[in-house]
């Protein structure tokens, strides 16, 4: 290739489209596993798992991810036999794909993090094609009529006759493409829409029409529908006479055996066609937060507007009209904002679905059957909490079924319900705090058992999750077993309240179970920091607000020091830096915490168009924070922004060094 | 009567209605907040919430102590804020009737006393209860 092709951003893509279709993979692969066990086969999940396989192969093909199109291709074989025969699987075959997708799905991340990827696993490759997809070969589906039975696959065929028992008549309709119908807004993408709206469609078929004289005359769909919609709603959809709009006769109690060869299933092409229509957008967090960067850049210049008009008023001037505008300005900044933070809500019953695949799992590896509930409604969540708070719940969840429910046998003979049950509820509350529980009917916590083997004395559910939180706390052995719990519970907690600035309580019973209710923020301030030492105490400052940092030489120029540590605050040195003489102030002097430490490095900030450097003992780190308000009045000062955990359990002050450089300003004016 | 924790700090007993206190926490150093008031000991975190903490000792002007394993902080609640009040110990919880609760006399610990609501006597000992707004600088908060 002769153009440099930007592969990071090109990567980025494809991880993000690559995990959304793995979430659908494995809710096809529950789907279908849900029906295994109430003996049902479902033909469709299989065929949108081989979709989404198809295109996950065909994405890593771009990518050039060897292994990943392997393992795709592996399990799509596997797919398009289960399909020919009918769309039943057998349960070994879906313990198989789940852990091909959970082998891609690992390979993925590989991706994304820019590390190499490991070979597809040979023994697992064999696995799947030594799997024996079908549970029975299905007899060869009824027929449908007309021309629907060559174009459509076994269990295509299987679906329609289904659903039409079911008494869900199946449509054939045709729409016509044309320019006037474009104008109206009216295309084969806005047909899918909304025909998928009202049924199930089974097939679209493009076909090439002609005229009287056999010429080619542009293109038709010929659409297979599956809905109990009127057929005047269905004519309406794609704009045709409804009175051209029948059910199709699909002969009912026939069940011969059709000799003649059931095409393939094809991975088609409509699928692509499809997303046109679809009302979402994804986009990069990244981009959300360069968006919500230039809104707090945004809300800063409005203050400095405001500042100039409160010194225009000082002056007699009449700035009435003004003030008017800029009133206007703040609420529309304050609905931007809140229309910003609405973009980066996700739902919480979305952020949970990897959590059925975790139980179901857990429960098989530890012999358990256990159910999970959740209840969630429509709650929904900053995705950057989302994110932080998933890896807790994963932990919490494994916990319950792990550790907490008991053996069905064991349940039984204690008179409980065979199947454990695992529920996540969550309410919204009033201080914009999302309230998590995770609740089991599991043994509960041995609170004697974990004070015996702490060596602490524990009188409450509090003083007991605080030894369980202990890092190093450990777990595995008997003792834990029958205690109950305890497997990275330092994390959960560190989660919790260190990096979402929440609480943590846990209430537990012997022999009924346990619950842990989370109390997290719906949405966090999130910023990337430099942290830094200042007379001893350690700060931070956004990244954001940081032109330069440099080491400090000899060459400055200090003003001689003031009696008064008021005075000395407002002492400006100058400072030699790249040709310019640069106001130098003395951060621990403007804190009034200067204890005379000599000072190695300084922050370079533009304030006000000018640059202004403050000296600073020396450079800790980068990271991400969460930052919390610092609003009491008792701690309500100058030149703080707010407050972080830097991972040592204690406030870190977050600085706000424009603040800081304004007082600069008053000792100049 | 109700239940009160009560503390020390200097020479006195002092008591809070156990209603207003979250929690009693050890205490071991907290984050230094430039600008706030000298009688601000700092931010503590407390069961992941951020906590200002008052130095009762220097609040009540009596002098500073060397660091001892003793000192808590008694977390109070007063409407929607919360926060630390540092004290030399606290150990216990004792009913008060609030019905004998008398005007505190001009004479004890005249420091503290604009800090004190009331004095009473339980189980033959005089406990002084603490005005929590006063201290927590309620007036500060009406400053704006």
């Amino acid at each position: 290739m002769s153009e440099r092709v930007d592969l990071k951003e090109f990567i980025g893509g494809f991880v993000v489209e690559a995990e959304d279709l793995l979430a659908t993979a494995n809710a096809c692969l529950l789907e279908i596993d849900t029906a295994i066990s109430d003996g049902k086969s479902k033909p469709k999940a299989v065929r949108d798992l081989f979709r989404t396989l198809h295109t996950i192969k065909g994405l890593a093909g771009m990518v050039g991810v060897e292994p990943i199109m392997e393992l795709a291709h592996a399990l799509e074989t596997l797919l398009r036999t289960a399909d020919r025969a009918g769309g039943a699987l057998q349960r070994g075959a879906v313990e198989v794909s789940l852990q091909a997708v959970r082998a891609i799905g690992e390979r993925v991340r590989l991706v994304a993090e820019g590390r190499p990827v490991p070979a597809a696993p040979a023994r697992l490759i064999e696995q799947i094609n030594a799997t024996d997809a079908s549970s029975q070969t299905i007899e060869a589906p009824p027929e449908i009529g007309g021309e629907w039975d060559a174009r459509l696959s076994a269990s295509e065929r299987q679906q329609v006759f289904l659903d039409v028992q079911r008494g869900v008549p199946a449509w054939t309709l045709v729409f016509v493409p044309s320019e006037d119908r474009a104008a109206r807004g009216i295309t084969i993408a806005t047909v899918r829409t909304g025909l998928a709206a009202i049924g199930e469609i089974i097939k679209v078929a493009p076909r090439t029409q002609l005229d009287a004289s056999g010429k080619q005359a542009g293109i038709k769909f010929e659409i297979l529908l599956l809905s109990t919609a009127p057929a005047a709603r269905l004519a309406e959809v794609i704009d045709a006479d409804p009175a051209t709009v029948v059910p199709i006769a699909v002969p009912v109690a026939t069940a011969a055996a059709s000799a003649e060869p059931v095409p393939e299933l094809e991975p088609e092409r409509e699928a692509d066609i499809s997303r046109i229509g679809r009302a979402t957008v994804r986009v990069e967090l990244d981009r959300l937060d360069e968006l919500q960067d230039q809104l707090a850049a945004m809300i800063v210049s409005r203050f400095r507007l405001e500042r100039e008009l409160a010194a225009q008023h000082a002056r007699g001037v009449d700035v009435r009209k003004l003030r008017e505008v800029t009133d206007l300005q703040a609420r529309q900044l304050r609905d931007l904002r809140r229309a910003i933070l609405r973009v980066r809500m996700v739902r919480v019953a979305e952020v949970l679905e990897p959590l059925a695949l975790l139980v179901r799992s857990v429960a098989r590896t530890s012999h358990k059957e256990v159910r999970l509930e959740l209840d969630v409604r429509d709650a929904e969540l900053d995705k950057a909490v989302a994110d932080r708070l998933l890896p807790a719940l994963i932990h919490l969840v494994r916990n319950a079924v792990d550790h907490a429910i008991e053996p069905p046998d064991l349940r039984v003979a204690g008179g409980k319900p065979r199947v454990g049950t695992v529920r996540i509820a969550c309410t919204e509350l009033a201080s914009k705090q999302l309230e998590l529980m995770i609740s089991d009917d599991g043994r509960g916590i041995d609170r004697d058992a974990v004070a015996r083997r702490s060596h602490r004395e524990i009188l409450d559910n509090q003083q007991l999750l605080e030894v369980l939180a202990t890092p190093g706390f450990s777990t595995r052995d008997a003792v834990t077993q029958t205690s109950g719990r305890g497997v990275g519970m330092d994390i959960v907690k560190r989660v919790a309240v260190q990096e979402l600035g929440g609480e943590l309580a846990l209430d537990t019973q012997i022999g009924v179970g346990t619950t842990f209710t989370l109390k997290v923020p719906l949405t966090i301030a999130i910023v990337e920091v430099f942290s830094f030492e200042c007379e001893r105490q350690s700060f931070v400052v956004p990244v954001a607000a940081i032109e330069e940092i440099f080491e400090l030489g000899d060459d400055r120029i200090e003003p001689p020091a003031r009696p008064t540590a008021e005075a000395n605050a407002k002492r400006v040195a100058l400072v030699h830096r790249r040709g310019h003489a640069l106001p130098l102030i003395s951060l621990g002097a403007r804190l009034a915490i200067d204890k005379g430490t000599v000072a190695k490095n300084a922050l370079v900030i533009r304030h006000n168009g000018e640059l202004i450097a403050f000296a600073i003992d020396r450079m800790l780190g980068r990271q991400e924070v969460v930052v919390r308000p610092v609003d009491d009045p008792l701690v309500r000062a100058r030149g703080i922004a707010g407050a972080t955990d830097l991972g040592d359990g204690r406030p870190t002050l977050v600085l706000d060094l424009m603040e800081l450089g304004d007082l600069g300003e008053r000792v100049g004016a | 009567m109700s239940l009160h924790v009560t503390f020390r700090v200097g020479n006195a007993t002092y008591a809070v209605p156990a209603a207003q206190v979250l929690h009693l926490e050890s205490y071991d150093t907290a984050t230094h907040v430039p600008g706030a008031p000298a009688y601000v000991a700092g931010l503590v975190q407390v069961r992941g919430r951020l906590v200002p903490v008052v130095d009762l000792r220097v609040r009540f002007g009596l002098p500073a102590i060397e660091h001892s394993l003793d000192r808590r902080v008694v977390v109070v609640q007063n409407g929607t804020r919360v926060a630390g009040l540092l004290v030399d110990s606290a150990r216990e919880v004792v009913q008060i009737d609030e019905a004998a609760y008398q005007k505190p006399p001009d004479i004890i610990e005249e420091q503290a006393s604009g800090f004190v609501n009331g004095v009473a006597t339980a189980a033959k000992r005089l406990f002084l209860l603490v005005d929590v707004p006063r201290i927590i600088g309620e007036e500060l908060s009406h400053g704006e």
